[in-house]
C-alpha cells in the first residue's frame, strides 16, 4: 500500500485542510498568541506558499501540523488540523494522540527545515539518519534499509551516493547537507511535505538546484507541498496558491498570479512593492530608490546622481591579496594558505556606488576589511583620497579612518549592549577629538535627525531598538566623522523586506546629500542592480567580471556571472525559470598549499569598462 | 599521528611546568623548613646541621636540579617522617586512591546521567524541580560534612560499613570495597550533584537542537529522540566536565581520606603537610597534579572515538 | 529586572542578605564572652531553650558561636575570591585581547596550574606560609586565580570578536579604550556570576582548610574550625557538628541558588 497508488485520495479532499488555527505560548508575560486564526486547505499535487516577515507565524504554523510546536512550549488552542491519511480516512491531527502522530511524522508528512547545518545529528552517520525512518514506517532491516537509503540519494541526485552513506554530516557541504535532510523527508514518500524556509541558508545558485529539486521531487510523486519562506521571489517561482501572513494572522489568499498582479490587501501590496526584481533596471542610466508604498513622493524627490562626466576616483585597490594561513603539525607551522583575496583591483569614484557582489566564502567581506585595514592585506596597494591605506602607520591609520567607515550585517551584534546609543556614536567624535561637550550632543543628536531617529533615543539601550532602528544607529556611528567611504557590508541582508526597502533608501538619500562613495558587499543581486554604478563580480578571492551595472547585469561575459544572474528567482510568477537541479559546479576551493604557484588575476576589456578574467590555466 | 605526537610534546612540557611550579609553592615560600621540623625553640647548630643535611643552603637551580634529577632516576628519596623511599609510599598510596576516585565516579555517573536528562526532558516541569533541588542542594554541603553524616548513619547507627581503615585490594578485595564504599560515598554525592546539574544544562542545550526537531519530524519515539539523538551528543561533554572533576575529586580525597582515616594519596600528603616533610610534599604534590592531567588527556583522546567532528581534524 | 524575581533568587538573595548582616553585625552586638564563656557543667548538652544548638566540649553556647563564626568564614571567602578577581580579570582580558605569544604563554601557565587541584594548592600554599587567616586568604585567592583568569580570558575572546569590538576599532578606538568601554563590561556580567559562585566554592575551601587545621587557627573562630573540634564528639554530640555543616551548607547553598539566577538573567552564553 506504498508508493504512488495510495496517493490519490477520494475526489475533492484537500490532503490538509486547516481550520481556524489558534497556537499560543506561555512566557514569562502570560499567555501570547502565536498564530491567531489561520485557516487554509492544500489538494494533492499543489504547492501552497506561506509567506510573511519575521514574527508572522509562518514557521509556527507549520510546525503545528506535525504538533512539533509542543515541544517548544507551545500549545494548540484552537481550530483543527484534517489531514487525509493514506488509507482514506480524515484525521484532526490537533487531537491525535501521541503514538498516532509519530506514526504520522516522516511517513505520511515529511518536513524540512532551515539550517541545513545543524539539521543532522553531527555524532551519527548518513546512513543510520536515513534509514532510521525507514526502519521505524516500513520495518526495513539491513541491506534493504540500506538499498532504499541509496536509491533516495540517488533520488536527491547526490554525487558518490555509496560513499555519502558512511560518511558524517560535516564532511558534506550545505547544500549536500540539505539534499540529505530532503531525502530523509521523502525516505516514506509523504502524502504532505512541509518545507519551512528550506533555502534561506543556502547560496543562491544552491538555492535554485534544491528549489528544483523540491519542486520535481513534487511532481514525480504528486505530494502536496506547505512552503514556507519570507522571500517573496521563492514564492513567485514555487506557488500555485499563496497565503500572506501577518502577525498571526492570514491577511490574504490566492492563486500565486492573483497575488503578484491584483493584490487587495493593503499589507501585500507594501510587501510586493519593496521587492526589489531583477531585471527591472534594464535601461535606466542610475540607481534608483526602492519603492515604499504611500511614500513615493517623498522618496523620488532626492534622486541618487548619475554617473557624471568627470568622474574623480576615490578609493583605488591595486592587486589586493589577503590570505589566511592554516596551521597544523608539531611546530604549529603554516601548512596551507586560504587564498581569501587574491590580486583583487578596482577603482571607485566619489559619490558612486561599487558593489562586490558573490556567494559565502567568495572573499567580499574579507576584500572590504582589508580596505579598512580591520584584516591585514598580504600585499597590494590602496589609495583612498591621497591616503596610502597600506604604508600607514597605526596613529596615521587611526586618522585615515575618519575618511573610510562601515556598517557592519548584523545590527544585533554590531552594537554594545552596555552603553548607550549616544555614547555608540559620539565615540568616533571622541576619539578623533572632533567635538566635546555640548557640541558633542549637538552633532550626535543631528546624526540622529540626518538618520530619522528620534532624539529620545539618544539615551537608550540597543536592546530597546529594533533591528533597522538599530541599523540606523550604525549608519549614524559610520556618518559620524565625515567620512567619504562607507563599506557597507550586507548591512541589509539581515531585514526584513520592507525595513530592508527603508534602509536602502537612507543609504542612496545620504549618498546624494554628502557625495559619499559605497563599496556596497551583498549577495543580493536583485538589491545590487537596483543601487550600484558599477558592480563586481566575486568567485574565489578573485574578481570574475567587473564593470558598469547595466554592462554586467545586461551583458554578463563570465560563465560564473551567467549562472549566478540565472540562479536569482525573480518576484515575479510570469518570469519563472525552470530550474535544473543537478549539482554542476565542480568543488573547488581558495585553500593551497604554501609556496604553490598563483597567476596573476588578467582581464579583457570587452566594453569600455567592462572587464572580464582571464581563465586560469590551473583552475 | 602528528595529533599523538603533538599531544605526547604537550604532555612532556606540562610534565614539567607542573613540576617547577611544585618546587617553586614548596621552596620559595617564606618558612623554615629546618625550624619547622625541629621547632621554634631548637638550637642552631642543630638548625644550621639539617639545613646542611637537606641541602637548604644550596642555591634553588641546584635544589631543583637534584629533585627533578632523582626523580628522572626512578629516586625519590625518604620521607622525613615515615622514614621510608617516598617511591614505595606513592605506590601504594595511589593504588588505595584510586580506588576511592573510581568508585566515587562510577556512584556518581550512574545516577547522576539519568538524573540530569530526566530533569532535562520535564524542563520548567515538577521532575525537573526535585531533580534541580537535589542537585542545587547536593553542591552546597561540604563532602567531609557528608561524610560526617554517613559516618553518624552507616557506621555509627547502622553498623553496616566501616567508618575508618582501608584495606589492601589485593589482600582482601571484598574488605577493601567496605573499608572504600563510605569514603567513595562521601565523595560521590557532591560529584552526582554536579554532574546531575551539567548533564540537564547539557541535555537541555541539545534538546533544543535543530536536528532533534528533525528526528522528531522523522516520527522517531521519544525514547530513541532523547536516549539515542540527544544523550549521544551529551557523553562528549559530560565526560569532559568528569573528567576536570577528578582534579577536584583528588582536592576533596584530603579531607575525606582524613575522616575516614583511609591511608591513600589525600591522607599522605595531609600527614606531609602537616610534619612539613618537604621532600614527601613535593613528591606526592607532583604526583596528584600529573595524575590529574594525565586523566584529562585520556579524555580529550576518548573524545576522539566520541566525536566525528573532531576526528577528523 | 522581573526575570530576577524567581522564588529561587528571591531566596537565595535574601539569605545571602541575612547571612552577610549577620557577618558583619553579630560581632558588634553579640558581647564576646557568649560565645567565648566556658562551663566545664554544661559540657556537650543537647539543643535546649537556654541552648539553642546546644553546648560545645568546652560548655560554649553553640548557637553564638555559629553567629560569630559568619564573619571569619565570609571575610576569608569575600577577601579571597577578591584577591583572584583581582588578580584574574586582568590577566584573563589581556590574554584574551591581546592574543598572540603572551596569550600562548600565559595559558600554557594557567592550565599547567588547573591540573593542581584547588584544594591542594591551597591546603599546601597554607601550610607553608604558615596557617593562620591572611594566609589562608592568600592561601584560597591564589588557587582559585587559574580557573578564573582561564574562564575570563574565553570571555574576553569571544567579546573581543564581536562585530561592535570592530565597528570601534573602524571608528578609531585605541586599545585602552576598547578595553575599558566595550571589553570589560561585556566581560563583567560573567565575572559577576562566576565571583559569586567562586565565593560559594571559597566558604567550603575555607572550611575544609580549617577542618584540617590548616586554615582559621583558635583562638579564633570559624565554621569549619567547629566541625574538626567536634570529630571526637561525633557519637555523643552530633549537634556540635551538625549546627555548623548546616551553617555552612546555608551559605552555599543560597550563593549558590542566586547564582545560578544570575547566570541565567546575565551570562550571555546561557541565553
Amino acid at each position: 500500500m506504498t508508493g504512488a497508488t495510495a496517493m490519490h485520495p477520494a475526489e475533492g479532499h484537500p490532503i490538509i485542510k486547516v481550520s481556524g488555527l489558534r497556537v499560543e505560548f506561555q512566557t514569562d508575560d502570560g499567555m501570547v498568541a502565536g498564530v491567531k486564526d489561520v485557516s487554509f486547505e492544500i489538494q494533492p499535487g499543489e504547492t501552497l506558499c506561506v509567506v510573511g516577515e519575521s514574527g508572522s507565524g509562518k514557521s509556527v504554523t507549520s510546525l503545528s501540523i506535525l504538533r512539533l510546536i509542543e515541544f517548544g512550549g507551545g500549545r494548540i488552542a484552537g481550530g483543527s488540523l484534517e489531514f487525509a491519511r493514506g488509507s482514506g480516512e480524515v484525521i484532526d491531527l490537533a487531537k491525535a494522540e501521541p503514538d498516532v502522530m509519530q506514526s504520522i511524522r516522516g511517513n505520511e508528512i515529511g518536513m524540512i527545515f532551515q539550517e541545513p547545518m545543524t539539521s543532522l545529528n553531527p555524532v551519527f552517520t548518513i546512513e543510520r539518519q536515513l534509514t532510521d525512518g525507514l526502519k521505524r514506517h516500513r520495518g526495513l532491516t539491513g541491506e534493504d534499509a540500506r538499498g532504499r537509503a541509496l536509491e533516495l540519494l540517488k533520488e536527491v541526485r547526490i554525487p558518490e551516493p555509496e560513499r555519502r552513506l558512511t560518511q558524517y554530516p560535516h564532511e558534506l557541504s550545505g547544500g549536500m547537507r540539505q539534499r540529505i535532510v530532503i531525502a530523509m523527508a521523502m525516505a516514506c514518500r509523504p502524502r504532505l511535505l512541509i518545507a519551512d524556509e528550506p533555502t534561506t541558508a543556502l547560496d543562491v545558485t544552491i538555492q535554485a538546484e534544491i528549489l528544483g529539486l523540491i519542486d520535481r521531487l513534487k511532481r514525480e510523486n504528486g505530494m502536496a507541498v506547505l512552503f514556507i519562506t519570507h522571500d517573496m521571489a521563492v514564492v513567485a517561482q514555487m506557488a500555485d496558491r499563496v497565503v500572506v501572513m501577518y502577525r498571526g494572522d492570514v491577511v490574504e489568499e490566492g492563486p500565486v498570479r492573483d497575488i503578484f498582479e491584483q493584490p487587495r490587501e493593503a499589507y501585500t501590496k507594501a510587501l510586493l512593492a519593496a521587492v526589489p526584481k531583477l531585471g527591472e533596471m534594464r535601461d535606466k542610466p542610475a540607481p534608483e530608490p526602492m519603492r515604499i508604498l504611500g511614500d513615493e513622493t517623498l522618496r523620488s524627490a532626492a534622486p541618487p546622481p548619475t554617473i557624471g562626466t568627470r568622474r574623480e576616483p576615490l578609493l583605488t585597490v591595486k592587486n589586493l591579496t589577503t590570505r589566511f594561513p592554516v596551521k597544523g603539525g608539531l611546530m604549529r607551522r603554516t601548512v596551507a594558505n586560504v587564498h581569501a583575496v587574491e590580486d583583487v583591483s578596482f577603482q571607485l569614484a566619489k559619490g558612486e556606488t561599487l558593489s562586490l557582489v558573490g556567494e559565502s566564502g567568495c572573499g567580499k567581506s574579507t576584500c572590504g576589511r582589508s580596505i579598512l585595514r580591520l584584516v591585514e592585506a598580504d600585499s597590494g596597494e590602496i589609495q583612498l583620497d591621497g591616503w596610502n591605506v597600506r604604508g600607514l602607520s597605526r596613529l596615521d591609520l587611526r586618522h585615515a579612518r575618519r575618511d573610510m567607515q562601515m556598517v557592519f550585517q548584523d545590527p544585533f551584534a554590531s552594537l554594545n549592549p552596555y552603553r548607550r546609543l549616544l555614547d555608540q556614536v559620539a565615540e568616533p567624535l571622541v576619539n578623533f577629538g572632533l567635538a566635546s561637550g555640548s557640541e558633542l550632543h549637538d552633532r550626535v543628536a543631528h546624526l540622529f535627525d540626518r538618520v530619522e531617529l528620534p532624539r529620545s533615543f539618544l539615551r537608550r539601550f540597543p536592546h530597546e531598538l529594533s533591528g533597522g532602528q538599530r541599523q540606523r544607529v550604525a549608519i549614524a556611528r559610520a556618518l559620524a566623522p565625515n567620512p567619504k567611504l562607507i563599506v557597507a557590508d550586507e548591512s541589509v541582508s539581515a531585514l526584513d523586506v520592507s525595513v530592508q526597502a527603508q534602509v536602502l533608501n537612507l543609504l542612496m538619500e545620504l549618498q546624494a546629500d554628502l557625495g559619499l562613495s559605497f563599496l556596497f558587499i551583498s549577495h543580493d543581486m536583485a538589491v545590487v542592480e537596483r543601487v550600484s554604478h558599477n558592480v563586481a563580480v566575486m568567485y574565489l578571492g578573485r574578481i570574475v567580471e567587473i564593470g558598469p551595472r547595466a554592462a554586467v547585469f545586461e551583458n554578463p561575459r563570465h560563465a560564473y556571472t551567467r549562472s549566478l544572474l540565472d540562479a536569482v528567482p525573480i518576484a515575479d510568477p510570469a518570469r519563472r525559470r525552470p530550474h535544473d537541479d543537478r549539482s554542476f559546479r565542480p568543488l573547488s576551493s581558495p585553500i593551497f598549499p604554501v609556496g604553490a604557484p598563483v597567476e596573476p588575476s588578467s582581464y579583457d576589456e570587452v566594453a569600455p569598462g567592462h572587464f572580464v578574467l582571464r581563465p586560469l590555466a590551473a583552475a | 599521528m602528528t595529533y599523538l605526537l603533538n599531544r605526547l610534546f604537550s604532555i612532556v612540557l606540562t610534565l614539567w611546568l607542573i613540576s617547577v611550579i611544585t618546587f617553586a609553592v614548596t621552596s620559595i615560600l617564606p618558612g623554615d623548613v629546618a625550624m619547622m621540623i625541629l621547632g621554634t625553640q631548637s638550637n642552631p647548630t642543630a638548625l644550621a646541621g639539617l639545613r646542611e643535611q637537606l641541602g637548604l643552603n644550596d642555591p634553588l637551580v641546584a635544589q631543583y636540579g637534584r629533585w627533578i634529577g632523582g626523580m628522572l632516576t626512578g629516586n625519590f628519596g625518604h620521607s622525613l617522617v615515615f622514614k621510608e623511599p617516598i617511591a614505595d609510599l606513592m605506590a601504594q598510596k595511589m593504588k588505595a586512591s584510586a580506588l576511592i576516585v573510581v568508585m566515587s565516579m562510577a556512584i556518581a555517573l550512574i545516577c547522576a546521567v539519568p538524573l540530569g536528562v530526566w530533569a532535562a526532558v520535564h524542563r520548567k516541569k515538577w521532575q525537573d524541580t526535585v531533580s534541580s533541588s537535589a542537585a542545587l542542594f547536593g553542591i552546597s554541603l561540604p563532602d567531609f560534612f557528608w561524610g560526617i553524616v554517613l559516618i553518624l548513619l552507616f557506621a555509627r547507627t547502622l553498623g553496616w560499613f566501616p567508618s575508618s581503615g582501608f584495606t589492601d585490594p589485593s589482600v582482601d578485595f571484598l574488605g577493601a570495597i567496605r573499608h572504600a564504599f563510605l569514603p567513595s560515598l562521601a565523595l560521590g554525592l557532591g560529584l552526582m550533584a554536579h554532574l546531575t546539574r551539567v548533564t540537564r544544562s547539557t541535555m537541555t542545550g541539545i534538546l533544543n537542537q535543530e536536528f532533534i526537531r528533525v528526528a522528531r519530524a522523522k516520527g522517531l519515539s521519544e525514547k530513541s529522540v532523547v536516549w539515542s539523538y540527544g544523550l549521544r551528543n551529551a557523553v562528549g561533554p559530560i565526560m569532559t566536565v568528569a573528567g576536570l572533576q577528578v582534579g577536584y575529586l583528588f582536592g576533596s580525597i584530603i579531607v575525606v581520606e582524613t575522616l575516614f582515616n583511609y591511608t591513600g594519596m589525600g591522607w599522605i600528603t595531609y600527614q606531609a603537610l602537616l610534619n612539613r616533610d618537604v621532600p614527601l610534599i613535593q613528591t606526592s604534590v607532583f604526583f596528584i597534579a600529573a595524575v590529574v592531567m594525565l586523566t584529562n588527556f585520556v579524555v580529550d583522546l576518548l573524545y576522539l572515538l566520541v566525536d566525528p567532528r573532531i576526528r577528523m581534524q | 529586572m522581573k526575570r530576577f524575581l524567581t522564588p529561587q533568587g528571591v531566596i537565595g538573595f535574601t539569605l545571602i542578605v541575612i547571612i552577610v548582616a549577620i557577618g558583619i553585625f553579630a560581632p558588634l552586638i553579640i558581647p564576646p564572652d557568649m560565645a567565648t564563656k566556658m562551663k566545664m557543667t554544661m559540657r556537650l548538652k543537647p539543643p535546649s531553650m537556654g541552648y539553642p544548638f546546644g553546648t560545645d566540649q568546652l560548655g560554649r553556647d553553640i548557637f553564638f558561636r555559629v553567629l560569630l563564626g559568619a564573619h571569619t568564614s565570609l571575610g576569608i571567602a569575600g577577601a579571597a575570591v577578591a584577591i583572584s578577581v583581582l588578580i584574574g580579570l586582568p590577566l584573563g582580558i589581556i590574554s584574551g585581547y591581546a592574543r598572540g605569544a603572551l596569550d600562548n604563554v600565559l595559558m600554557r601557565f594557567v592550565d599547567t596550574l588547573l591540573s593542581f587541584p584547588a584544594l591542594l594548592l591551597a591546603l599546601t600554599i597554607s601550610a607553608m606560609l604558615g596557617p593562620s587567616i591572611p594566609n589562608t586568604i592568600i592561601a584560597i585567592g591564589i588557587a582559585f586565580t587559574p580557573f578564573l583568569a582561564r574562564i575570563i580570558r574565553g570571555e574576553a575572546l569571544r567579546v573581543s570578536a564581536m562585530p561592535y569590538v570592530e565597528a570601534a576599532r573602524a571608528a578609531g578606538t585605541n586599545d585602552a579604550a576598547m578595553i575599558w568601554r566595550h571589553i570589560l563590561p561585556n566581560v563583567m556580567p560573567l565575572v559577576i556570576v562566576q565571583a559569586t559562585i567562586s565565593l560559594a566554592f571559597a566558604i567550603l575551601a575555607e572550611a575544609g582548610l580549617s577542618f584540617l587545621g590548616l586554615g582559621t587557627q583558635p583562638p579564633n573562630s570559624s565554621w569549619g574550625l567547629m566541625i574538626q573540634a567536634s570529630r571526637d564528639y561525633l557519637d555523643v554530640a552530633p549537634w556540635t557538628a551538625l549546627a555548623p555543616g548546616a551553617a555552612v551548607a546555608l551559605t552555599v547553598l543560597a550563593l549558590n541558588m542566586f547564582g545560578d539566577v544570575l547566570r541565567d538573567v546575565l551570562d550571555p552564553r546561557a541565553q
